[in-house]
């Protein structure tokens, strides 16, 4: 395959914010779970160069905050005490791919630093939201991985075998396309049995996406193998006395690896708002697993909704993935030249409200 | 002597694709074809389009089943045989194609193309199947160095030789060439087919060579069959044939053949 | 005409096929609406026993889809165990207020998507293209969710908009006019979420059917002929372009009933979707059976609504479809 530079340049850059999840532990100043209920619904920090002496200094520093007087969620800093940032710290441990580790890009020794908040229970939003974007996009991952074997599966059975089973399939698959596909998400996950430990609920979470999407990709795929299993470099192999699996696996696959890829990156960033929905009404990953749905639960409470708006903050994280996984998307597409309507019309539907 | 292959009453229906026309419909491809082929002779089966000479093609290389009739290769009729038995027959009759960039992958590199088929046989191990495909290199007149390169990135007429290289892999004693010339240009018609034709002497091969273009058929053929809707109508030695045509049909393909300038017009073109 | 029937078998075959689908999930799957009360020591075994046999859950499978299929061609839906009520009234109510929300938010979406699609595809490459484009590709990638948060942060900091339901308290003791402001007021959110999310698949999908339209062999013999660029775009391209955005449209009505979903619950707006959701999580089978019946309904007839349109416009379709 050709890569084109823009294909490289998105894929740098989702590889870059995928690292940076994946690393959570390191860019995350504290543990997720870690409370401090003397600090609840605090707003964002400001981080200062200039003291209130109008002095600069090179590092940065925070000042910590206290309640202020008779109020019991608004707060105030402390000028009196400066609070440096330190860079490259030491502080809770935590496992980066199995490797143990206390090393944090940045944090500050005797108060908390709070860049993005803290929730209810004083825990630290950042190191939540990065915490959180594991779970939520390796449910995306997870779910967009069983989706494509599944349709990849089914699409090459109909396509080559053709017949009946071909009628059968593809009319399974309708069905699966005419159902609107968060209602069947919501069904299916109700339906199963709601209390589960977290690693159950997860699991339960990537398999109920996973079922869901297959139709789509699988009637691509057996468009992909009913073109190519005409095609004579099949027939001349068929002439060697190929088997029917070396055809699928040495000449009809791989040609459809690139609408493979092509829906990889359309179902990725898909299934993760899947996983926020569902966690997001209670369906999905439960607490205290941070994951980005069910950090903004909170919001359903009308106060939190009034009073804390730094609580939305997760909603904006799955933005930048949207943003390369469609135009890696676009790129992969251009590449293959298949900007045509009808493939459009298949393939790019990315909101509940457009998606039949 | 008996002939090498020999095909008898061959018909082949096709199931309309339009659901909506009723069942009786059918595509007649092929209306009872009967020929048969000497060892180490060259058959050309000459016809227009659509008159079946692919369908033939892919019937005697046993790629589709024939509606009935019999198809006889060295006294074994291969259009009865069961798939395990039709794979272990499948070696001594290898097809060549018409468009090489279609039947080539052309992801793939001149050395697994000509290799595969050894592949798929089981046959050697890697270094020996190596060994031989740069062997059937060197005799189709490829450059050793062309082995490494993606099929997309050679030339047509590489491509064809190419072709012919893995068809002659597995040692067949019959070769379908269906219309493998007329992709080409003409300099590399010429230049394959007097290739084909030292192949036949130096390998024993026996030919069936489809084509729309009796200039061409006349120039490596010994017998001639003319095809015409799914028949052959008119069949025979090449000498006889183009001299003496019979049929209307060859009258009429023999007529459509560009001839060389006459000697008279050509003067007159230089002094223009 | 075969060919309309034939599409209406099929429509029917997928809402037979739902229905069946969905039927026998519930059923399937662990749980009852009566766990819960089996749970409660004041309701006595019998008790519940007595409302299985009454809501006939201690029959066969095969027999209560029967009988719910009966039922429901006489036009009952069944009984809700969590609101006590039939089915479909309740049902009814929901969906008429989803349906208020959706029609207008599609009206409003297809009109803005039309004209700035049509009018990107004309100025194809240029720069009022590249900025419509750069636009709806920055909404595509906020999806709903997002945008409907953030929407109802909007309305809480700003106090602009009501921030939930379908009309204020005290609603009946209002004038015609100011009820007809404050429907509007509250259904401003919910209507913009949607319209918003809708809007780029839209553009792009009517700006690249338009766009191929423009880049036809006939075209270009159109304009070698003198025709005015307007009289091409409206007369000769739109018209070529019209079956996939005929066939669009019918999409956009098919999901008139089931696309509001998340954007309901957000918005607190009372329509299918959040009764949906409520009987999902209280395994209330005939209102889930119901609403799910409902929304296909929907589907369905969207989509053959889309293949009349589509075989009325289109002549080559109705020469296909004709006995030889």
């Amino acid at each position: 395959m050709r890569i084109s530079r823009n294909f490289t340049n998105w894929l740098v850059f989702l590889v870059v914010l995928h690292v940076i999840i994946a690393a959570a532990g390191f860019f995350a100043p504290y543990d997720p779970v870690e409370q401090d209920r003397d600090h609840p619904y605090l707003p964002p920090m400001h981080i200062h160069m200039m003291d209130a002496q109008a002095h600069f200094h090179f590092r940065p520093f925070f000042y910590p905050v206290r309640l202020r007087e008779g109020s019991f969620d608004q707060y105030e800093e402390d000028t009196a005490h400066a609070v440096p940032l330190h860079f490259f710290t030491h502080a809770a441990p935590y496992r980066l791919l199995g490797i143990p580790s206390r090393l944090h890009l940045f944090g500050a020794a005797d108060a908390r630093v709070y860049l993005l908040g803290s929730d209810a229970y004083g825990r630290d939003q950042l190191s939540r939201i990065l915490y959180g974007g594991q779970i939520s996009l390796l449910a995306g991952l997870l779910g967009a991985a069983v989706t494509l074997f599944l349709g990849a599966l089914i699409g090459m059975a109909a396509g080559y075998y053709g017949g009946w089973r071909d009628d059968i399939l593809m009319r399974i698959a309708e069905l699966f396309l005419a159902l609107p596909w968060l209602y069947l998400l919501f069904a299916l996950r109700a339906f199963l049995p709601l209390a589960v430990s977290p690693i159950q609920a997860f699991l339960l979470v990537v398999i109920v996406i996973g079922m869901v999407g297959w139709a789509r990709p699988a009637r691509l795929v057996r468009g992909v193998v009913l073109s190519v299993k005409e095609r004579d470099f099949v027939r001349a192999a068929r002439g060697f006395g190929a088997s029917d699996f070396y055809l699928l696996r040495r000449h009809i696959f791989p040609e459809t690896a690139s609408v493979l890829l092509t829906q990889a990156a359309i179902l990725v960033p898909q299934f993760v708002l899947a996983e926020m929905t569902l966690s997001f009404l209670g369906l999905g990953v439960p607490e205290p697993m941070s994951s980005w749905g069910n950090l903004l639960a909170t919001l359903q409470q009308y106060n939190v909704l009034v009073s804390y708006w730094w609580m939305y903050l997760p909603a904006l994280a799955i933005v930048p993935f949207f943003l390369g996984y469609l135009s890696l998307a676009s790129a992969l597409r251009h590449r293959i030249g298949a900007y045509k309507i009808g493939e459009t019309l298949e393939t790019e539907d990315n909101s509940s409200w457009s998606r039949t | 002597m008996q002939p090498l292959l020999k095909v008898e009453n061959l018909v082949k229906h096709y199931a309309p694709r339009n659901s909506r026309s009723s069942s009786r419909e059918h595509l007649t491809a092929l209306d009872g074809v009967s020929l048969s082929i000497a060892p180490q002779t060259t058959l050309a089966l000459v016809g227009e389009s659509g008159s079946g000479k692919s369908t033939l093609a892919l019937c005697i290389a046993c790629l589709e089943p024939p509606t009935s009739g019999s198809i006889w290769f060295e006294g074994i009729d291969v259009a009865a045989l069961n798939k395990n038995s039709q794979r272990q027959l499948r070696p001594q009759i290898q097809l060549v194609f018409q468009d090489p960039a279609a039947s080539l992958n052309p992801r793939w590199t001149a050395l697994d193309l000509i290799t595969e088929p050894l592949v798929i046989q089981r046959r050697f191990s890697k270094a020996e199947r190596t060994l031989r495909a740069l062997k059937l290199l060197d005799r189709v007149g490829l450059p050793r160095k062309l082995a490494a390169r993606r099929a997309d990135e050679l030339s047509g007429g590489q491509k064809q030789r190419l072709a012919i290289a893995r068809a002659l892999a597995l040692g067949p004693k019959l070769l379908v060439l269906d219309e493998a010339l007329s992709a080409l240009d003409c300099s590399v018609q010429a230049q394959i087919s007097n290739l084909l034709l030292d192949l036949q002497s130096s390998l024993g091969l026996t030919y069936l060579f489809i084509t729309h273009d009796f200039a061409m058929a006349a120039h490596v053929a010994d017998q001639i069959a003319v095809m015409h809707r799914g028949r052959i109508v008119e069949s025979g030695p090449t000498e006889t044939i183009l001299h003496k045509p019979s049929h209307r049909t060859t009258r009429s393909l023999l007529a459509a053949t560009p001839r060389p300038l006459e000697p008279q017009h050509s003067h007159a073109l230089v002094n223009a | 005409m075969r060919y309309l029937l034939r599409r209406a078998l099929h429509a029917a075959f997928l809402l037979f096929g739902v229905s069946l689908l969905t039927f026998l999930f519930s059923a399937l799957t662990p749980g009852s609406y009566f766990d819960e009360m089996r749970l409660n020591p004041q309701i006595a075994p019998a008790t519940i026993l007595a409302l299985r046999a009454q809501y006939q859950l201690d029959r066969p499978l095969p027999v209560r889809y029967l009988h719910w299929l009966t039922a429901v061609a006489h036009g009952e839906l069944g009984f809700s165990f969590a609101y006590n009520s039939p089915v479909a009234p309740l049902l009814w109510t929901r969906a008429r207020n989803t349906l208020l929300l959706t029609v207008t938010a599609m009206l409003l979406a297809w009109l803005v998507a039309l004209p700035l699609g049509i009018w990107s595809a004309a100025k194809f490459g240029r720069a009022a293209d590249r900025i419509v484009s750069s636009a709806t590709a920055a909404l595509l990638v906020v999806p709903d969710l997002v945008l409907a948060l953030g929407l109802l942060i909007l309305a809480v900091r700003t106090g602009w908009f009501p921030t939930g339901g379908l009309v204020s308290v005290g609603f009946d003791a209002l004038s015609p006019l100011q009820k007809f402001r404050d429907l509007v007021l509250h259904m401003t959110l919910p209507v913009a979420a949607l319209a918003l999310a809708a809007l780029p698949t839209l553009i792009r999908h009517i700006r690249a059917s338009v766009a191929e339209a423009l880049e036809a062999p006939f075209i270009r013999a159109a304009v070698s002929h003198g025709i005015p660029h307007r009289k091409l775009l409206f007369g000769y391209a739109l018209r070529a372009a019209a079956n996939p955005l005929i066939a669009l449209f019918g999409f956009s009505v098919g999901t008139l009933l089931s696309g509001s979903l998340l954007v309901e619950v957000v918005m607190s707006w009372p329509g299918l979707g959040p009764l949906l959701l409520e009987a999902i999580l209280a395994r209330d089978l005939y209102v889930v059976l119901g609403g799910v019946l409902f929304s296909m309904i929907f589907l369905v007839a969207g989509n053959l609504f889309a293949d009349v349109l589509l075989f009325w416009a289109d002549p080559r379709i109705r020469i296909e479809a004709s006995p030889k």
